[in-house]
């Protein structure tokens, strides 16, 4: 575990589409999966995934249902919807360029 | 990187839980989608070995504050929800309007039926919103803070009665303005008939003279040059200039600019156009005048030589006075202060006019009202008939409510087991409803958008006959209209969705089910039935107000107002400005009679001073030894050549008409009307009797014949006090002529003024009206009335024709099962026709009794608008009566045939 990297805004959105592109999930399973995918490196506050799962669920990017988790619980499953695929894309895309832009100045710094 | 062990497992659909929105299930939902998560993150965490506790805060630590992302969770999921509600209300809407529009489709002869009943219904209350919106409602276009604008009413006791006069003297109107503290604005109109142009050219045009002030009452711009300025419309100083309505600038220039500057002659006077008004600037008339001039000029023109004494005295009233109170002064405060205002030029007029009545005595007292005479205190009674027409259009449309209905109760009742089907499987009562009304109000919409339509087409032609000479602007362009029948619409649409979800609410699921369709709903719906009652009996109180109006028209018809009408040419030769001597004007009169009887189409003229309906000279009359006898009422003073009685054709019942004896300088003669006669004499002879005019000193004059009784003014009034005097015994000089034609007399109304014409000097000409148009608009009122009562009362009668037959119909379909028993048992046709038969009478009836009961109470009111016709006049009522059965039996006929052929093997073998 290195130095903390700050989420920049709208990366926690794009982490959250691209987690839900395996398939539905719970909030539960979204946090630790982009936890164990980034080994941790982010620290990605729970409570503001849960806000993001829900502000895109208003937004119509990702839908809700009650599930059945594997253990036996009453479990909220969040998907994509084809809004989400949308988002994900430009998004993805746009955060490329950026990063890219970036790495381009701190090359040549 | 592992792979989630409990995420991709299609979860199953969310509705099984349900889902609750309200804001507290939205909470609990929120809660239990954390409480998840921490008991996973736990779980997860002890199973590595931490103790509860630790595991605990280090869930806590990764989620953050708890507490705040709940609150904020929920207040997303809130508004989402919210927007979830909405978006289904929008489709559930869209879903419903294809589920009506499919409806239509597939049965558009209902559908067009109900569209039209509406149309008719909002289509009839759109016009007469528009008349009566026009006539009372709306102020005059470019009005300035209407609400604060007011008429003025002049009181004073006069005999102990008060009486209120809406004309007032141009120097009251000078003295009120310079006195009151309380008005922003003060302005003085007048309307005039004015010949305009020159020679062949000269046309009698309306004409509005006003104060300058007056403009400021308006937020009206010229559209060109200026309107006239303060101290322009002085008669002393003032300037002889004439602002141009919109629409005679357009008719008579072609809306050229350059009649700015052109010169017109106005009476007697040359004016300068300075300008022209804005399109529909009538200033506080319901009828634009052609042109505005300044007041005090036009009156110094108009009074000729007498202007001299009125523009100081106060014995003439011939304007109406307009204020407008300063911002946050009341109407009371206004009121008194006008009140005091007028009560000082009362003061001021006393020391002018000494025989004034003292202040004590007359208590002059302003009354204010709205800036349309027919919202004042009298009201013409066109106007009255107007709002009773109105009132009229909303009954029709109660009516084609009730109607509509009936229909989609019908619809509903045929759509039972669908109902009860849909009922069955979860489908809402609220839902249901919430789909029945939506299908009536759409039916509602278009039946309005076509009602708009009807509005137009119907309202040019009822507004041509109602009011004739107002400028109406189109119909449909109208926002008010248009918001009038969006509203009737939505209440129309509401009316008639009611009773079908009325009977939606009552289905009974299991029975409708268990039925089988034959049984589906069999037995008669009292809601269809009250409906049909009241449907008859709004139909029995229209029809009975238009019979009452028809025997009022009949009635007016029949008078005989003792001089034929039908014969008479009024012809009034207007001097304009030229002054001649009483020689020459008396040889002008002469040979106007002379000229006139030449004519071929002529059969006889005489000179007249007072014209029925138009203008009446009353003097007082004195007895000798009686103090005065103007106690008998108004007394009409008629000055008439020797040819009077044979030309108009008022009888002479004894003694004799005048003759060539009675000149000047014979001995004083005097016919009187048989009513004055005998108000005079009631137990003597008037014929040889003395009567003095107009002063008790006067000479005495002979009463040598008794005429017929006439009508000088309304119709509905009594008859007049009328004596006739020869005009070669009479001085004034004011003489008009009636010329009585061969045939009918509106034919010859133009050769009659081209032959008189020439004889005019200078700029004199002549207009010449048929008796029957000076008569005619006192009969308007009743003709309206009877013609509009008898057309809606029409129009509510094939509606509930339509709707009678609708159900009567319904009833057999649904019975024909029990008619096959009946005539399987051995009952003859005649029963089965009978039994359908009393069942339309038995509703019609009910119908009747109450729409008797009803319009017995709402005649009362309608009484001051009938003529010599009891407002229970047994004829009317039978006839309505006598209608209705008619109906009811025509409306049964067809369905009654359909069961008499019933056959009974096969309706019993159905199903």
């Amino acid at each position: 575990m290195s130095t903390d990297l700050e989420l920049l805004q709208g990366t926690l959105d794009l982490l959250v589409l691209k987690t839900l592109t395996w398939g539905p999930m719970h909030g539960y399973a979204v946090a630790r999966w982009i936890r164990e995918t980034t080994n941790d490196e982010l620290h990605v506050e729970e409570g503001a995934l849960y806000t993001a799962l829900h502000r895109m669920e208003k937004r119509a990017w990702i839908a809700a249902d009650w599930g059945v988790s594997e253990n036996n619980r009453k479990a909220r499953y969040y998907r994509l919807t084809a809004a989400g695929r949308r988002q994900l894309l430009g998004k993805s895309a746009a955060f490329e360029r950026y990063a890219q832009a970036v790495f381009r100045i701190l090359r040549t710094a | 990187m592992t792979m989630s062990p409990d995420s991709p497992r299609r979860p199953p659909r969310a509705r099984l839980f349900g889902i609750d929105r309200t804001s507290a299930g939205v909470e609990r939902a929120v809660d239990e989608e954390l409480r998840f998560h921490f008991d996973m993150t736990m779980r997860e965490l002890m199973a590595s070995g931490m103790n509860p506790e630790d595991a605990r805060r280090e869930a806590e630590r990764r989620f953050g504050d708890v507490g705040l992302v709940r609150d904020r969770l929920a207040h997303i999921d809130r508004q989402r929800v919210g927007q979830e509600k909405r978006a289904e209300w929008w489709s559930g809407l869209a879903q419903d309007i294809r589920y009506a529009i499919r409806g239509m489709l597939l049965q558009p002869g209902f559908a067009t039926v109900i569209v039209i009943a509406l149309a008719l219904g909002i289509g009839a209350n759109a016009t007469m919103f528009g008349i009566v919106d026009r006539l009372l409602f709306r102020p005059p276009a470019f009005l300035i803070a209407p609400e604060r604008t007011h008429h003025l009413y002049f009181q004073r006791v006069v005999d102990g009665k008060v009486f209120t006069g809406i004309s007032a003297q141009y120097q009251r109107f000078l003295d009120i303005s310079e006195s009151a503290t309380t008005t922003e604005v003060i302005g003085a109109f007048s309307t005039r008939r004015v010949a305009v142009g020159v020679g062949e050219d000269t046309r009698e045009l309306t004409l509005g003279a006003m104060s300058s002030s007056l403009w400021k009452m308006f937020n009206a711009r010229p559209v060109l040059g200026r309107f006239f300025a303060a101290g322009e419309d002085k008669d002393i100083g003032g300037a002889h200039v004439v602002v141009l309505s919109h629409g005679y600038w357009l008719s008579k220039y072609a809306g050229s600019d350059s009649v700015l500057g052109k010169t017109m002659q106005i009476g007697a006077a040359t004016y300068t156009v300075i300008g022209v008004a804005p399109r529909g600037f009538a200033a506080t008339q319901l009828l634009t005048p052609s042109a505005f001039i300044p007041i005090g000029v036009s009156a110094a023109e108009d009074f000729g030589e007498m202007w001299k004494r009125y523009r100081t005295t106060y014995n003439i009233t011939w304007l109406e006075i307009f204020a407008r109170s300063k911002e946050g002064v009341t109407v009371e405060a206004m009121t008194a202060d006008l009140t005091n205002a007028y009560r000082r030029s009362w003061e001021k007029q006393i020391t002018v006019q000494p025989r004034t009545a003292p202040l004590t005595i007359a208590q002059p007292r302003v009354a204010v009202y709205p800036v349309f005479e027919e919202r004042g205190p009298e009201p013409s009674a066109d106007t009255k008939v107007a709002k009773w027409l109105f009132g009229v259009a909303v009954v029709v449309l109660l009516i084609a409510c009730a109607n509509v209905g009936n229909l989609l109760l019908g619809r509903a009742l045929r759509r039972h087991r669908e109902i009860a089907v849909r009922l069955a499987l979860g489908v809402s009562r609220a839902r249901l409803a919430r789909q029945l009304l939506t299908e009536s109000l759409l039916l509602a919409v278009i039946g309005a958008a076509a009602g708009l339509f009807v509005a137009q087409w119907g309202g040019q032609l009822l507004r041509a006959t109602l009011m004739p000479q107002v400028e109406w602007d189109s119909a449909i362009a109208d926002p008010r209209v248009l918001t009038f029948a969006t509203l009737t619409a939505l209440v129309a649409g509401l009316l008639a969705g009611l009773a079908p979800i009325f009977q939606s609410r009552r289905t009974d699921v299991a029975a409708a089910l268990k039925a089988g369709a034959r049984e589906g709903y069999s037995h008669r719906s009292l809601l269809r039935t009250s409906l049909l009652v009241m449907q008859a009996a709004l139909s029995v109180i229209l029809l009975v107000g238009a019979g009452l109006f028809v025997r009022s028209l009949q009635g007016v018809s029949a008078v005989d107002p003792g001089y034929d009408v039908d014969r008479l040419v009024w012809v009034e030769p207007r001097l304009r400005g030229a002054q001649l001597d009483s020689v020459r004007l008396k040889a002008l009169q002469t040979s106007f009679v002379e000229r006139a009887k030449q004519q071929p189409g002529v059969e006889n003229a005489t000179l007249a001073l007072t014209v029925p309906f138009s203008q009446t000279y009353a003097d007082d009359v004195f007895l000798p030894g009686a103090d005065s006898a103007s106690k008998v009422g108004e007394t009409i003073q008629q000055g008439a050549s020797t040819s009077y009685f044979a030309t108009t054709g008022t009888r002479i019942v004894r003694g004799r008409a005048f003759t060539d004896e009675d000149r000047a300088g014979a001995p004083l003669v005097v016919i009187v009307s048989e009513l004055m006669a005998r108000a005079l004499w009631p137990n003597q002879d008037a014929i040889g009797q003395c009567v003095k005019m107009s002063e008790r000193t006067g000479p005495c004059r002979t009463v040598v014949g008794i005429a017929e009784n006439t009508k000088f003014g309304n119709f509905g009034d009594d008859w007049n006090y009328v004596f006739y005097l020869p005009e070669a015994q009479l001085g004034t000089n004011h003489y008009t002529l009636f010329v009585r034609t061969r045939g009918n007399a509106s034919e010859s109304v133009d050769a009659v003024r081209r032959a008189l014409q020439p004889l005019m000097p200078g700029a004199g000409y002549v207009t010449a009206k048929s008796m029957d148009a000076l008569v005619s608009p006192s009969m308007r009122s009743w003709q309206l009335g009877a013609t509009m009562f008898a057309t809606f009362g029409g129009l509510a009668l094939l509606l509930a024709a339509l709707g009678l037959y609708g159900v009567i119909a319904h009833s057999v379909a649904q019975r024909t099962h029990e008619m096959g028993v009946r005539v399987a048992l051995g009952a003859r046709t005649s029963d089965v026709a009978g039994l359908v038969i009393r069942e339309s009478v038995r509703i019609v009836s009910v119908g009747i009794a109450l729409g008797i009961g009803g319009s017995l109470v709402a005649s009362r009111w309608l009484a001051p608008l009938l003529f010599e016709v009891s407002p229970r006049d047994p004829m009317v009522l039978l006839a309505v009566i006598f209608t209705l059965m008619s109906v009811s039996l025509l409306a049964s006929w067809l369905p009654a045939v359909r069961a008499s052929r019933v056959d009974p093997a096969e309706s019993l073998r159905a199903e």
